[in-house]
């Protein structure tokens, strides 16, 4: 009766079916992050993995027994569920760094290319791309503090690609030359686009019509699905200094009227969907809110990067319900499915905690995290800054970073099916565990 | 009787150390202290010899083919294509035997550097094989003329398909610039009404939609950072 009362929204997702629920980023339009059956609560095996050529920061989603991911190698996958081989790969012209979503026997996903790519779900023949005016990170001179400060230098921390989701024959994504697209999911025509003053990254959720999404510029925006108006705007912090504390790049969940959302400006932001009035914000003192949040039976789950942080947050209030303390930064945003609840951390584990009380189900470790080469964790796998971070100049802290991810980091949201987790791992791998 | 006898054997050996070859093989060369990993799918088809492709996780080499693929014996060698190699340095390749342990042990070499690998069966072959030419509609065979821009200079552009009975279709692609340049076609796809040319050796891609009711190709030339509309028509060559 609680659940109903206060995010009705959910219980109705929960009934359009089971493949649709899981066909996009974060399962659904409104990105809940709530996947329908059970998370195991034990660790029992690694069912298969999915070797690719690079990096897999994309998260998966599936639709009749076939998982579709991108990767950084540039390729599109569909891998069955069941035997992890390789159905279909398609090559991009860069990294695929978003997430698939499929609908109507079509999958749409992004690449660095600058390209956005329908693809048939069965062949993964192109049915057709979409040029946008050009991918690019986050940027700015004296970024977190890197010097020379006059250099204008690539925000590092900027992986994810925008996540198309698809709502009535259109599909909506952001791109990196700071527009939000609006194209007919069949044809890809442009029906409309919105211009920010920055990179779009996020990925835009929907409900009751409105598209929420957060740029790059500071500002989180309510768009109309149809017309691709601007209904309203909130600013988030700014950072004039080292453009550390600025930018949307946590894409929003929607529920009962109201829109949830991280910033790098470290506060998670609940604002009401109709007016983007701020409700309430949860203050993280500097740390980033990159992951999503999710949603479940009026509490907000979300974690931060610096401070390691795993919140549960009362919808309604703001208020603490628990934080746990973990080890590394977390960008990946928490899934959950039944009394579990799944997150990846950059020091290359999944965690499994309980839904309720947020104590530690299990964790798994991937092998370049094991091996720890170059000392990139300590002992007890928090990120080991001395040995990573030794200069700001020059490339040096783009070198750490780039480290730092190889050392198996899991950026995905993981995705659950019939009791087996599959996620992506920077060592190249899309795991299935159970 | 002692001849039939040693023929027998040698091809029971052959054929185990097939089926020894055969699989999926994972593990990694130890390159000045730094380990590179490698993936490496090895199947024999009946008709068609051995084939293999290669993952190399990081360096986004996914599926790669294998060429120059020998299995003789307990021996293999093979190199990769379109990999980690280039005219300067050369095919990157790996020379191995199959040890009395299982596994498959020997030298990657590339860019004149040797580096000792060993590699683990792990599960049965799942091999890619490279894309394959297509043949094109009916409506396509024939000549297209189109034109695009490039420093200035005007670039005509002619494709001429054709289809071979049970085969791929062929294209005789032509851009006459300052010069006449015969591009050499690596690959041509018709999926729906999406056409794929790549060429290799020009590094060039034309990628466009086959607009029946219009009587066009209409899509995109791309050579490393230049990317330029590029329609094709019946006919004369109008601009794009």
């Amino acid at each position: 009766m609680r659940i109903a009362r206060i995010f009705p929204g959910l219980l109705a997702l929960s009934c359009v079916g089971f493949a649709h629920a899981q066909s996009m980023f974060r399962g659904d339009p409104a990105h809940s992050g709530t996947y329908p059956g059970q998370a195991p609560r034990q660790f029992h095996r690694v069912k298969w993995k999915f070797p690719t050529g690079g990096r897999v920061i994309s998260s998966s989603v599936v639709q009749d027994q076939a998982l579709y991911f991108g990767g950084d190698d540039g390729n599109i996958f569909a891998v069955d569920a069941e035997t992890g081989r390789q159905i279909w790969k398609r090559a991009t012209g860069g990294p695929a760094s978003s997430t698939p979503a499929v609908a109507n026997g079509i999958v749409y996903a992004g690449s660095y290319d600058g390209k956005f790519y329908a693809l048939n779900a069965q062949t993964g023949a192109v049915q057709w791309k979409f040029t946008t005016g050009g991918e690019r990170r986050f940027e700015a001179k004296g970024i977190h503090g890197l010097e020379p400060k006059n250099q204008t230098m690539a925000d590092q921390y900027d992986v994810f690609l925008s996540s198309p989701v698809v709502v009535q024959n259109a599909v909506y994504f952001g791109s990196g030359d700071g527009n939000l697209y609006a194209l007919d999911a069949t044809s890809g025509e442009l029906k409309w686009k919105f211009k920010t003053g920055d990179v779009v990254h996020s990925s835009p959720a929907y409900a009751d019509g409105v598209l929420y999404f957060g740029s790059w510029d500071s500002y989180f925006y309510a768009v109309d699905a149809a017309t691709g108006k601007e209904k309203w705007r909130f600013h988030g912090g700014e950072d004039p200094l080292i453009h550390n504390q600025v930018g949307f790049q946590s894409s929003a969940a929607v529920a009962d009227g109201v829109v949830y959302v991280g910033c790098r400006d470290s506060n998670l932001y609940a604002l009401e969907a109709s007016t983007g009035k701020e409700k309430w914000r949860f203050n993280n003192q500097g740390s980033w809110v990159i992951s999503s949040p999710a949603l479940s039976q009026g509490k907000v789950y979300f974690a931060t990067s610096d401070s390691s942080l795993y919140h549960v947050v009362d919808a309604a209030t703001g208020n603490s319900v628990l934080k746990q303390q973990d080890k590394a930064y977390m960008f990946s945003s928490p899934s959950i499915a039944g009394d579990v609840v799944l997150i990846g951390v950059l020091n290359g584990t999944l965690q499994a905690r309980d839904l309720k009380s947020g104590d530690a189900l299990w964790n798994f470790q991937t092998e370049t995290s094991k091996q720890n080469r170059g000392w990139v964790l300590t002992a007890d796998r928090k990120f080991n800054e001395p040995m990573v971070f030794y200069s700001s100049w020059r490339e040096a802290p783009i070198v750490g970073t780039d480290r730092q991810f190889n050392i198996g980091a899991i950026f995905s949201s993981p995705l659950v099916v019939n009791g087996v987790v599959y996620f992506g791992s920077t060592d190249g791998n899309l795991y299935a565990v159970e | 009787m002692r001849l039939l006898a040693v023929i027998f054997l040698f091809s029971a050996a052959l054929s185990h150390a097939a089926e020894n070859a055969s699989g999926r093989w994972e593990g990694s060369a130890q390159i000045s202290g730094e380990e590179l990993k490698l993936i490496v799918d090895l199947a024999e088809e009946s008709g068609k010899g051995w084939i293999g492709s290669i993952i190399v996780p990081g360096f986004g080499v996914k599926g790669a083919q294998l060429v120059d693929l020998h299995v003789r014996s307990s021996d293999l060698a093979f190199a990769i294509k379109g990999a980690l190699g280039n005219e300067r340095a050369g095919k990157a390749e790996l020379k191995a035997h199959l040890t009395a342990d299982g596994h498959l042990a020997g030298d990657f070499t590339q860019g004149g550097n040797s580096a000792p690998f060993v590699l683990e069966k792990i599960g049965p072959p799942q091999v890619e094989l490279p894309p394959r030419s297509t043949p094109v509609s009916k409506e396509l065979e024939g000549e297209w003329k189109g034109q695009y821009e490039l420093n200035g200079y005007a670039r005509q552009v002619t494709m001429k398909f054709a289809n071979r009975e049970g085969n791929a279709a062929s294209l005789e692609f032509v851009i006459v610039g300052k010069k006449v340049n015969n591009v050499p076609v690596s690959l041509l796809t018709q999926e729906g009404d999406f056409l794929t040319i790549k060429s290799d050796e020009f590094g060039m891609t034309y990628e466009g939609h086959f607009r029946k009711e219009a009587g066009e190709i209409k899509g995109t030339i791309v050579q490393g950072p230049f990317e330029q509309p590029l329609v094709m028509r019946r006919g004369a060559a109008t601009a794009p």
